[in-house]
């Protein structure tokens, strides 16, 4: 394993030791990290490996928030397979937006994502049949009987595991064919096309990844809050996602990792200050993108040499 | 990485203050005990929070200065909460777990505190709520929390009330799409249904509605001649801009987020346009003497502040928290103080009523003040009381 | 008129500014404080307001824009969109103590006069007034002047514009200042009838893009075409369907559009390829 690969291993072993000296106060935060570490490795492998700018992010998670409450309150579906299908169908709905973006570029992309991010909210928001409106739904917690663990410790390790297998499950894809048709397609896409790779079906994949993840985080976040409400899936859930990315390095797994644990810390640091909040985030943002452009994981690929599959440098045209 | 180090230093000291005599309880020591509120502190309705506590850190700091509790000063935690429920969450359990407080006086926004209620129901910890009025918080009522402000759906029936008062015979009802306005819009509409009368507009509005001309042109196609707003300031501002707009004047009837008239007079920026508006809060009016003499204690410990109403909220029901306090006597704990609660009452000197709990209400507030602008002045102009 | 500025820049540097709205916002505060804080007279506030945003929009293209001249276009989309949110979170700081939403004090009499039993305010006549103006000096200004030519030529083809002589940099940040010029004025203009809060920014942005989608991304004409287009659907759909259609109407109106004719109605340009 290379040097980015072990820190994220330490990083996964940091947090399974966690609970035993935190409060649940610091599980509760430990936990969300995790969920956003989720969420950032779907969106940095839509982003910053496939190149596709795209917003959807934010509404997926909520997608994937509400499925998953909806499937266990009134299907009456058991936790385990709520999940999973919570998944599936901000996977579905994921795809179905990506389908009129595959023809969009750019900022065309950015535009149309936005106002379908916002959509959505306003569904959220107004379906009250469904979404139970703006008070949202109740989620109860896990219960993970026959295991002999509280509700609180059982969710926290649960989402660990998932954030491990996704942090293995998206290292090994990086190392092969996708990986590399999704890098291929966000360097050119005449280039890609030339190359015999399936343009639409490799973005089609990526957005259905990012969605896939998104969901899942969005599953494992209901019951960590207690509840559903549309403005958890709001625009500033948007840019925090990005500046989890951003930050912590395009199109890298490390960064993903790093820049979700970062934010995370950051704004709990920052919760009695929410007009700071957007400041720090925004300016982040701003100066990561003018100083730093490969986020921390470029300052230590390029400083301390550390390699990762697939990481470029911040292509210039 | 630093929280986890820090997490690991806490519980090592926590181990070593386990080894030294201390209280039993959380959050009460020899020296002091903890009062910790979350509320919303930040953002457009930070009145209801911040204003709110600054009131009662006043009447928290009198008390210290005085000496204390059975020798025990108070601190006062606060954590924001943005009127969020999922800022909620973390805040009240970073409250309890993380600052260790003995008991909460907070709780301002409605669909918040619902949110950070199963956290303290689960703590076992005693809640005076501030001003949040959910009627769920406290209705069935459920050990260790009490209101000391008006619940919802008392205020609808109060805003209908008035209504009639003043002789309206045209009800229409202009609500925001939020959880705060749902759980007091069915009372509304129950308590029309048993006096046998039917809105004859009801219309619906984001909280962070931009304009509200439509609504407002077919309030006033309806005939309405009264209005009741279960609006917060924002959407209440841009709809009584906008009927003004339209040359409608009806009488306007809001409820407690609406009842500083002054200020709502000063946001919509147009003279006159508050002269057939009435709003509603449980304070006396701010030129009543015995309201008065708190002005010099805000502005000792806020610089910066005028006295307004939500700083007598906070006031009232610190007031009240001290007051169970002191009853508790030296051996303090959480059941002790739940119990002190269920059968505490006080008159708040800044209130226009009692505040009363009984072991089978919890909704311990029923008095509420009209406001309105006369002459220019924002004046006291009725008064109401709930059954 | 808020599309008229995105499009204006677009034209010239072929890149979006997310922080548009933002701009739009601080014109309104900034109008907001010079009126109540210094007193001044509304057309003096007005043109303050107007040079200020003027100079942010140029400062942010010489600091930041430049600087990513030759970045993807993702990084460029996010610093914009960092950008947006700084903007918001400083607005917030210094105007939010109050509750986050002021009111400008009227300038003329509020009271509505009936034309035809419609009710006019005097004030929604001035702003007409003065949005056709802009719009009008904004035509004839790209048609008719040197300047105006300049930034379409660096739009076009900046390497042939920079071989005629034409300092594409810095006519490149004289665009951006326009733009948001142009966006500060209409803040300036709307403050008087609506609320000023640090969010404003965000909607309008979203009805920008709606109407420049709508009226075609590169044309100017298109922009104003499709921010009437915009207003009127909202209007129509907000009283005669339901209010809460009123907000997101503008959402849909671009979902619609980028799928069934990205290039809009007027659009000069075809999409541009990867």
């Amino acid at each position: 394993m290379n040097a980015s690969a072990r820190l994220i291993a330490v990083c996964f072993v940091l947090a399974a030791l966690l609970p035993l000296v935190a409060n649940r106060y610091t599980m509760f935060v430990g936990n969300a990290m995790l969920v956003q570490i989720i969420l950032a490795v779907g969106l940095n492998l839509l982003v910053g490996h496939a190149g596709l700018l795209a917003f959807v992010n934010g509404a997926l998670f909520g997608v994937g928030a509400y499925a998953a409450a909806l499937l266990r309150d009134s299907l009456h579906w058991p936790y385990w397979l709520a999940l999973p299908a919570a998944g599936l169908v901000a996977m579905v709905i994921g795809v179905a937006v990506a389908l009129p973006a595959l023809r969009l570029y750019g900022l065309y992309l950015a535009l149309a994502t936005v106002a379908f991010a916002q959509f959505a909210l306003w569904a959220f928001m107004h379906w009250d049949a469904v979404t139970g409106g703006p008070s949202g739904l109740k989620v109860p917690p896990i219960d993970f009987s026959p295991l002999p663990v509280s509700p609180g410790l059982g969710q926290y390790y649960l989402s660990l595991l998932v954030a491990l297998a996704i942090c293995w499950l998206t290292h090994n894809m990086l190392r092969s064919r996708i990986g590399r048709a999704f890098v291929a397609i966000r360097e050119s896409e005449t280039a890609a096309e030339a190359m015999a790779i399936d343009v639409t079906r490799t973005k089609t994949l990526a957005y259905a990844l990012a969605a896939l993840y998104a969901g899942i985080a969005g599953g494992l976040f209901a019951p960590l809050l207690g509840l559903v409400v549309p403005e958890s899936y709001d625009l500033f859930q948007v840019v925090f996602q990005f500046a989890m990315v951003v930050v912590g390095g395009l199109g890298s797994l490390l960064g993903s990792v790093l820049g979700a644990a970062l934010m995370v810390w950051l704004q709990e640091g920052l919760r009695a200050f929410k007009d700071l909040q957007e400041i720090a985030f925004g300016g982040l943002i701003l100066l990561t993108v003018l100083f730093l452009p490969g986020g921390v994981a470029g300052l230590l690929r390029t400083r301390l040499g550390w390699r990762e599959a697939l990481h470029r440098p911040v292509r210039t045209r | 990485m630093v929280r986890i180090a820090l997490a690991m230093l806490s519980a090592v000291l926590g181990a070593s203050m386990a080894l030294a005599p201390a209280s039993a309880e959380t959050g009460v020591s020899d020296h002091e005990i903890v009062i910790g509120a979350f509320g919303v502190l930040t953002g457009p309705v930070y009145n209801y929070g911040k204003t709110a506590f600054d009131g009662a850190e006043v009447i928290y700091n009198e008390v210290n200065a005085a000496g204390g509790i059975d020798g025990r000063k108070i601190r006062f935690v606060r954590e924001d909460d943005q009127c969020k429920p999922d800022v909620a969450v973390p805040a009240v359990r970073k409250l309890i777990y993380d600052d260790k407080v003995f008991m909460i006086n907070g709780g301002a926004c409605s669909n918040a505190a619902l949110a950070a209620m199963p956290e303290i129901v689960r703590a076992e910890i005693p809640w005076v709520i501030t001003d949040a009025t959910a009627p769920e918080l406290t209705a069935p009522p459920k050990p260790f929390i009490f209101t000391t402000f008006q619940v919802g759906w008392m205020e609808t029936v109060a805003q209908l009330q008035r209504a009639l008062e003043l002789g309206g015979k045209k009800i229409a009802i202009v609500r925001q799409h939020d959880a705060w306005a749902a759980s007091r819009y069915q009372p509304l509409l129950d308590a029309m249904a048993k006096g046998g009368i039917k809105p004859v507009a009801d219309e619906e509005v984001a909280p962070d509605v931009a304009d509200t001309t439509a609504v407002a042109l077919r309030v006033q196609a309806s005939g309405a001649d009264s209005v009741l707003l279960l609006l917060f300031p924002q959407a209440a501002t841009v709809f009584m801009r906008d009927t003004y707009k339209i040359g409608y004047k009806p009488m306007v009837i809001g409820g407690s987020p609406l009842g500083d008239v002054g200020d709502m007079q000063k946001a919509i920026g147009i003279p006159g346009a508050t002269a057939r508006f009435e709003g509603l809060a449980p304070t006396k009016a701010l030129d009543d003497p015995a309201v008065q003499k708190y002005a010099p204690l805000v502005k000792k410990y806020f610089p910066n502040a005028e006295l307004t109403p939500w700083h007598l909220v906070g006031i009232a029901t610190a007031q009240f928290v001290v007051a169970a306090l002191k009853q508790a006597g030296p051996d303090l704990t959480r059941a002790k103080l739940d119990t002190v609660l269920a059968t505490m009452s006080l008159t708040p000197d800044v209130y226009a009523g009692p505040i009363k709990c009984t072991p089978t209400d919890h909704q311990c507030y029923r008095t509420v003040a009209w406001y309105g602008m006369v002459d220019g002045k924002l004046k006291q102009v009725g008064e109401t009381t709930l059954p | 008129m808020v599309a008229l500025g995105l499009v204006v820049v677009y034209r010239s540097t072929g890149h979006i500014n997310f922080a548009h709205g933002e701009l739009f916002m601080i014109g309104s505060f900034l109008a907001y404080s010079f009126i109540t804080q210094f007193h001044m007279v509304y057309a003096a506030a007005l043109l303050l307001a107007v040079v200020l945003t003027f100079l942010l929009g140029a400062a942010t293209d010489r600091f930041v824009y430049r600087r990513l001249a030759r970045s993807h276009d993702t990084t460029l989309v996010l610093a914009t969109v960092g950008l947006s949110f700084l903007l918001k979170g400083i607005s917030r700081f210094f105007w939010g103590g109050r509750g986050e939403y002021l009111t400008i004090p009227p300038i003329v009499d509020p009271a509505p006069v009936f034309v035809f039993g419609i009710p006019v305010l005097a004030q929604q006549l001035i702003v007409l007034a003065a949005a056709i103006l802009i719009m009008l000096a904004c035509l004839l200004f790209f048609r008719m002047t040197l300047a105006g030519k300049m930034m379409q030529a660096v739009a076009e083809n900046p390497l042939a514009a920079y071989l005629a002589g034409i300092r594409v940099e810095q006519v490149r940040t004289w665009t951006w200042g326009a733009g948001a010029a142009v966006a500060g004025a209409a803040g300036v203009l709307i403050a008087p009838l609506s609320l000023l809060t640090p969010d404003m920014g965000f909607s309008l942005l979203i009805k920008a893009f709606a109407a420049t989608v709508l009226g075609g991304l590169g044309s100017v004409a298109g922009a104003i075409v499709g921010g009437f287009c915009v207003g009127l659907i909202e209007s129509l759909a907000g009283g005669y369907v339901s209010s809460s259609l009123q907000d997101v109407s503008a959402f849909i109106i671009i979902m619609i559009v980028l799928i069934i004719r990205p290039s809009g109605l007027f659009s000069a340009y075809r999409l541009r390829r990867a």
